[in-house]
């Protein structure tokens, strides 16, 4: 079980979390301030830390972060704020965060992101892997060509990008805004219903007449990528 | 009303300016007029002395008889004593002249001063200089000095009168001066009153003749009017969102209250729940926009600015519309500037705003029609443009189309807040960059250019 150590002061807020987040699967633990929640990251082993920007007393949710970071905790940490501009988030970024959400957000979008990033805890990035496969769909990333069973799938470079990242977080629900940011490299995006253009596109290439489909949309949340049961 | 009270005169800047100037004059005033009179007086004065020297001088060179004879005969036809002489023996006793009691000072050869009392006579102001002769006998040559005193007094009276006069009118200016910059600030105040008090049509009068007032007054109606507008935008902007907002709270209400009404089976609950969930996103969209767009507008952003290059950002933006617009049969074309088109900016602000102006062109597009976006990088024009085939932008609507929340009657009915353009504004403004919108006939031309 994934365990999320939540960092929030408004009560409300925090409820809503957890609830959102035990819904999840996951086991959550709730504290209301920076130095408290200092404690509890450094002592125990978490998953993931969810860590509003703003928290009430000496240590806000930068300084935790920081004060983490200096004491040699790698936990992904996921910054909350109701700051959205862009310093804001590089600021966040910069101080250790491996990413960066703001209020209001949906918790599809929250919990999406939580299970990317304690997936990425497990599977470490460093391993250097050439070659990734997801039922009988077989990315070459050096080649960048992609294949399913004997078909050679042509994508364009976006759409190829789109690929594997759906395949790097197979099986998790990728909400359209994560796709958007990871391979437009542009931050925050409204227009989900272009990336749904661009999903189609390559689910038909992807997913071929007479082939189970693999690409999956979660309504009202975004896109999942299942092998073949 | 407009009365000003005479206490509140000496209070004014230009009562206390003139009230300075009057006694920095004053100063100089008395300065001029005493080095007059220290030098006309002094000059009188010592013009007597060289003469009555030149007297004794003559009169100690002649020999003793024609000496007496000439003082006794020069007493005779002085009658009115102008030129008085004495002349007396060891002991003080008058032998010649009009003089008839040597005077008490004893001092020889310095000029002095006594009052003569001639017999018959008023005492006169007399200069005179006493000489001991070489045979023990005492000269005495005088001036009667009564014209150089009154010319003295002459001069003082005309100071004394003069410096009244002048700290007279110099006072009633002060104070007419102090009144009228009252009386005129008294306006000014009461018509800021009038705004503090809410009146935003109000503006401050003014004279237009460029004096200090009139330019702080202008400069103070320049920022009423920006005031004005922009309270009159946020009035815009408020009753536009509460419009805009009713619609689908009161759809998303609806919803949820046919549910709550009938019976229904778990997946029609299901659907009302999924719409409600589906209208309360779409209204968190429109808040996350209107927000965003502050944000934009409290320009705290220029510090992200980095050089950027203009070709990347319209790829970018075209090769994410591409899809959109092929799936509409509309032909996308990028026409790219031949060399990097570098500027100073934010890309993630112009992307977005570029995505707007795309998204735009595309929606409002016929099908199989075509929609450009080019940049432009020659000498006079630098910046970015997206052109469509649509129904373009009435001439009237031109400007409205950038407010917030702002939907024309023809775009009612397509998806969308109202909320692009004001976005693509706000990121021109925060660039310093003319957003204008062209008639591309038929369709619509809208340019992003950078500012010279």
């Amino acid at each position: 079980m994934t365990h999320v150590l939540v960092v929030e002061d408004d009560p409300a807020t925090a409820r809503e979390i957890e609830a959102a987040l035990q819904d999840h699967g996951f086991d959550v633990t709730h504290v209301d301030n920076g130095r408290e929640g200092l404690v509890r990251a450094i002592s125990d082993s978490y998953d993931v830390i969810v860590l509003d920007r703003m928290l009430p007393g000496a240590l806000d949710g930068l300084g935790m972060l920081t004060a983490l970071r200096a004491s040699g905790i790698a936990t992904p940490v996921l910054i909350l704020s109701a700051l959205s501009a862009l310093d804001e988030r590089v600021r966040g970024l910069r101080a250790g965060g491996d990413d960066y959400l703001t209020k209001p957000f949906e918790f599809i979008e929250l919990t999406a992101r939580l299970d990317a990033l304690s997936r990425r805890r497990v599977a470490p990035s460093e391993e250097r892997v050439n070659r990734l496969r997801v039922g009988n769909l077989e990315l070459d990333l050096l080649k960048r060509s992609v294949k399913r069973g004997e078909r050679t799938v042509e994508l364009l470079p976006r759409e190829y990008a789109l690929l594997e990242y759906l395949v790097q977080h197979a099986e998790q629900v990728v909400t359209r805004t994560m796709l958007f940011e990871a391979v437009w490299n542009y931050a925050y995006d409204e227009r989900t219903n272009v990336i749904e253009v661009h999903m189609g596109r390559l689910r038909r290439k992807v997913d071929g007449d007479g082939e189970e489909p693999m690409i999956h949309t979660i309504r009202g949340a975004g896109y999942v990528l299942r092998s073949p049961a | 009303m407009f009365s000003v009270h005479l206490r509140e005169i000496p209070r004014t800047i230009s009562f206390r300016t003139a009230l300075m100037s009057l006694v920095l004059f004053s100063c100089s005033f008395l300065a001029l007029f005493g080095y007059l009179y220290w030098q006309t007086a002094g000059y009188l004065l010592a013009e007597v002395d060289t003469a009555l020297y030149r007297q004794i001088d003559s009169r100690s060179a002649q020999p003793e008889d024609l000496r007496l004879a000439e003082i006794r005969k020069h007493s005779e036809q002085d009658i009115d004593g102008r030129l008085p002489h004495g002349l007396y023996d060891a002991q003080g006793q008058l032998i010649a002249g009009a003089i008839i009691k040597m005077p008490a000072s004893k001092v020889y050869d310095k000029p002095a001063e006594f009052n003569w009392k001639q017999p018959k006579k008023n005492k006169r102001p007399v200069r005179f200089i006493l000489h001991r002769l070489d045979n023990g006998q005492t000269l005495m040559v005088a001036q009667d000095i009564h014209d150089i005193r009154e010319f003295d007094e002459l001069l003082v009276n005309a100071m004394v009168s003069g410096g009244s006069l002048l700290l007279v009118v110099g006072l009633l200016g002060a104070v007419g001066l102090g009144y009228a910059a009252r009386r005129r600030l008294d306006v000014l105040t009461r018509s800021i009153e009038r705004i503090v008090k809410g009146d935003l049509n109000e503006r401050l009068p003014t004279r237009g003749n460029r004096d200090d007032i009139d330019r702080i007054a202008t400069v103070v109606n320049q920022m009423l009017d920006e005031l004005e507008r922009l309270m009159s935008e946020v009035k815009g902007v408020c009753d536009d969102i509460a419009h805009d907002l009713r619609t689908p709270l009161t759809r998303l209400l609806a919803g949820l209250e046919r549910a709550q009404r009938r019976h229904l089976r778990e997946e029609e609950y299901q659907a009302a729940i999924d719409n409600a969930i589906e209208d309360a996103q779409g209204l968190l969209s429109t808040f996350r926009a209107l927000l965003r767009i502050s944000e934009i507008e409290a320009s705290a952003r220029r510090s992200s600015f980095a050089e950027i290059d203009l070709n990347r950002i319209a790829a970018d933006a075209a090769e994410f519309f591409e899809p959109l617009a092929e799936e509409r049969g509309i032909e996308l074309t990028l026409n790219h500037a031949p060399a990097p088109c570098l500027i100073f900016g934010d890309a993630q602000l112009l992307f977005d705003a570029t995505c707007n102006l795309l998204d735009n062109a595309i929606k409002f597009s016929p099908d199989h029609s075509r929609v450009q976006v080019a940049v432009m990088d020659t000498p006079d024009k630098r910046g970015l443009c997206v052109v469509d085939n649509g129904p373009g932008i009435p001439e009237a609507e031109r400007e409205a189309v950038f407010r917030r929340l702002y939907r024309s009657e023809s775009s009612r009915h397509t998806a969308g807040n109202g909320l692009g353009l004001s976005m693509v504004a706000a990121v021109a403004r925060l660039h310093d960059m003319r957003l204008e919108v062209q008639d591309a006939q038929p369709g619509c031309r809208i340019e992003l250019i950078v500012s010279a």
